[in-house]
């Protein structure tokens, strides 16, 4: 069963259509990667789905239900961890919680239970009482999940929870999108951190332009690219490197420089790492590894859109 | 329901924020000590008198006179005139220069002459009135003793006995208001007003700090935040005016008059009419310029409405200047109500405040209505 389906998805701004005709579904239980670089059309679609926005055409069913005849309904059923914090720094923990769960009908010791319930479960349980902005950015982004799954929505929607953490706090946020997917959510997923939709997505779709241009499993993803493949060079002296010069040879899709390493992609069936290699020489780049990649999301997303994710 | 929890969170938000208590609580209690205590003398209704000290030179050889006259200069010494005479060879006039008296007199048989001081120009006319009353209550005696001499003895008697040379009149000093009086209503409905500018930032907070995403995509509609947030700013900034009003009562001694009640009332409506104006003004300038229109706009009517110093007299075109100030609107009825006793003055300043907070209230929520987001 799909928790959530969309059929024919528009959204004008004016003349700009930001999203376009866009079909999507998204099955009970499933991690879902939701990936776009900036401006794709990745958080309007999200906030038509939280009913933030209104939908110019098509239409959105959650659990069955059209979500602007019964909005209620829907904003019962979706719980928002927004990619900006969205709390309220001068309230402490526990009563940032319990206010929103109050918004969605939670009362009394309901309303308390539910309450502490979100605060232990993202590991704030011993500081209920503390302010925000005593918290590291780790520990608000963990406040930020608990505001929104106090009401134990059956579909989270998750806009980059992990920006601007140090990796032990986005290891328990991974780990809690897996327990709560484990407690029977269902979860949309959104990052910029390519390994991470990898590690935890059952299903990925990537949408370019306010329109889906690849839906399936890692696999299914990384199958459509059989076509192409990733080279890595690293090296030492780069202040010569022209990548403009690289970019020209035969078969190369793109190049970049990442860290002393450059990624380059390139047709599979042209053999052009001997043109590369006396590029570079000709450059006098000091050569330090080559070695080609196995096809990963990454290169999938930059293959189908052309552009890197952080773009 | 959740109305009333939207409400209840915007004042613990609010009575966190420690700019709260400074702004809506210390800032006016420190203007009407400072504006009151400093402009204490452009509020004084009386006048100060002091030590009057009369010269005189009785050379009257009439017995008659010379018996009123002691009886005169014993009821004016009984009210605080100090009487000397003068010994041989002094000048009067000089000495009156000299300011070691406030005035002179010779009497004589022909009349008296007064020499007053030019400096202390109240207390010198002060005993001229005296001076002036014994010469009428003489010359009446004098006319009346060639008639009858019973008649005469008997205006002079109970003019003496009476010390009614001069008469205390009063044009009623407790029914006016003191600097403090002032101030405590000018600061108060001033900071009643400036509600508008924490208004201004009820729906603008929540999309800076991003909840108002949280709160858009909960089961609330955007009228019931709307209606809490204004309940509850509402509450918060008119607990403050209670808080300032009741210090300034206690703390200050400032005449807030018998009805309180009514006070509160119209000084409820005006923190609503503030909120009502600052989220209007929002919806109607965008960004940072509705914060400017606004700061300005509180300034000029602050001024306009007499909380800088009181706005008397005003005539013409600054007469209907100062009318636009809702500030002037409100003072002028508590002024009313507190100094005249005039209950009714404030129900059209209620009913108007109410009026155009209502009118604001329904253009935002018809805006908010339309609009996608906040």
């Amino acid at each position: 069963m799909n928790v959530l389906e969309i059929r024919n998805l528009t959204k004008k701004f004016g003349d700009f259509i930001a999203v376009d005709n866009m079909n999507l579904s998204v099955r009970e239980g499933e991690i879902f990667g939701f990936l776009g670089a900036n401006g794709a059309g990745k958080s309007t679609t999200i906030n038509m789905i939280s009913s933030l926005l209104r939908i110019t055409k098509g239409e959105i069913e959650l659990l069955g239900r059209n979500i602007v005849k019964e909005s209620k309904f829907a904003k019962m059923n979706i719980g928002i961890v927004p990619q900006d914090l969205a709390i309220y720094e001068e309230m402490s923990a526990y009563e940032n919680v319990s206010f929103f769960a109050g918004l969605y009908g939670l009362r009394g010791s309901l309303l308390k239970e539910r309450t502490v319930e979100a605060l232990d479960f993202v590991g704030l349980g011993d500081k209920h009482k503390a302010l925000p902005k005593s918290f590291s950015g780790g520990m608000k982004r963990r406040l930020n999940i608990a505001c929104a799954i106090a009401h134990r929505p059956k579909l989270i929607i998750m806009d980059e929870p992990t920006v601007g953490i140090d990796p032990q706090s986005r290891n328990y946020i991974l780990n809690s999108v897996r327990m709560l997917n484990r407690m029977g959510c269902s979860i949309i997923y959104t990052s910029h951190y390519m390994e991470e939709v990898e590690e935890i997505c059952t299903r990925i779709a990537i949408v370019d332009h306010g329109k889906i241009i690849a839906e399936g499993t890692k696999e299914q993803l990384k199958s459509i690219i059989t076509d192409t493949k990733e080279i890595w060079i690293g090296v030492k002296k780069e202040d010569a490197l022209d990548l403009e010069a690289l970019k020209r040879i035969s078969g190369i899709i793109s190049v970049r420089l990442e860290e002393q390493t450059i990624k380059i992609v390139s047709k599979a069936e042209i053999n052009n790492l001997n043109w590369i290699i006396q590029q570079l020489i000709k450059d006098q780049v000091e050569i330090s590894s080559v070695e080609e990649q196995a096809p990963n999301l990454e290169t999938v997303f930059l293959t189908l859109t052309g552009r890197n994710l952080r773009d | 329901m959740n109305v009333l929890s939207i409400a209840i969170f915007e004042i613990k938000g609010h009575f966190r924020d420690k700019r709260t208590f400074v702004f809506m609580l210390a800032f006016p209690i420190v203007l009407i000590l400072i504006l009151g205590t400093a402009l204490t003398n452009a509020f004084h209704n009386g006048i100060s008198v002091g030590d009057m000290k009369l010269l005189y030179q009785n050379s009257a050889s009439n017995p008659q006179l010379q018996t009123y006259w002691n009886g005169f200069a014993n009821a004016i010494a009984g009210q605080g005139v100090e009487l000397t005479p003068a010994s041989p060879g002094t000048d009067g006039r000089e000495a009156v220069k000299d300011n070691r008296y406030t005035a002179y007199a010779e009497i004589d048989d022909s009349g008296i002459r007064f020499y007053g001081s030019g400096r202390e120009t109240i207390e010198s006319n002060v005993i001229q009135g005296m001076l002036t009353a014994f010469a009428d209550k003489y010359n009446l005696a004098a006319a009346a003793a060639k008639i009858s001499p019973e008649a005469a003895q008997a205006i002079v008697v109970n003019a003496v006995a009476g010390g009614s040379f001069i008469r205390e009149t009063s044009l009623d000093p407790d029914r006016k208001p003191g600097s403090i009086d002032y101030y405590a209503i000018a600061e108060s409905t001033m900071i009643a007003f400036y509600a508008c500018m924490s208004a201004s930032n009820l729906i603008r907070a929540e999309v800076r700090r991003k909840t108002a995403l949280r709160l858009a995509a909960a089961p609330v509609s955007k009228l019931e935040i709307f209606a809490g947030k204004v309940i509850g700013c509402t509450f918060t900034n008119f607990l403050c005016i209670v808080a300032v009003v009741l210090f300034s009562k206690y703390a200050f001694n400032a005449n807030w008059g018998d009805h309180l009640g009514i006070v509160f009332l119209l000084l409820f409506t005006v923190v609503l009419l503030a909120v009502s104006f600052g989220l209007g003004l929002t919806y109607i300038f965008k960004g940072e310029a509705a914060n400017s229109v606004m700061l300005i706009f509180v300034q000029i009517a602050s001024l306009l409405g007499g909380a800088y110093f009181p706005i008397e007299d005003a005539s013409g075109f600054f007469d209907r200047l100062t009318n636009l100030s809702p500030m002037r609107w409100a003072n002028n009825a508590l002024m009313n109500m507190i100094y005249n006793g005039d209950l009714k003055a404030a129900f059209p300043v209620i009913g108007l405040n109410a009026a155009i907070a209502a009118a604001f209230l329904a253009f935002v929520a018809v805006t908010l209505r339309k609009r996608e987001a906040f």
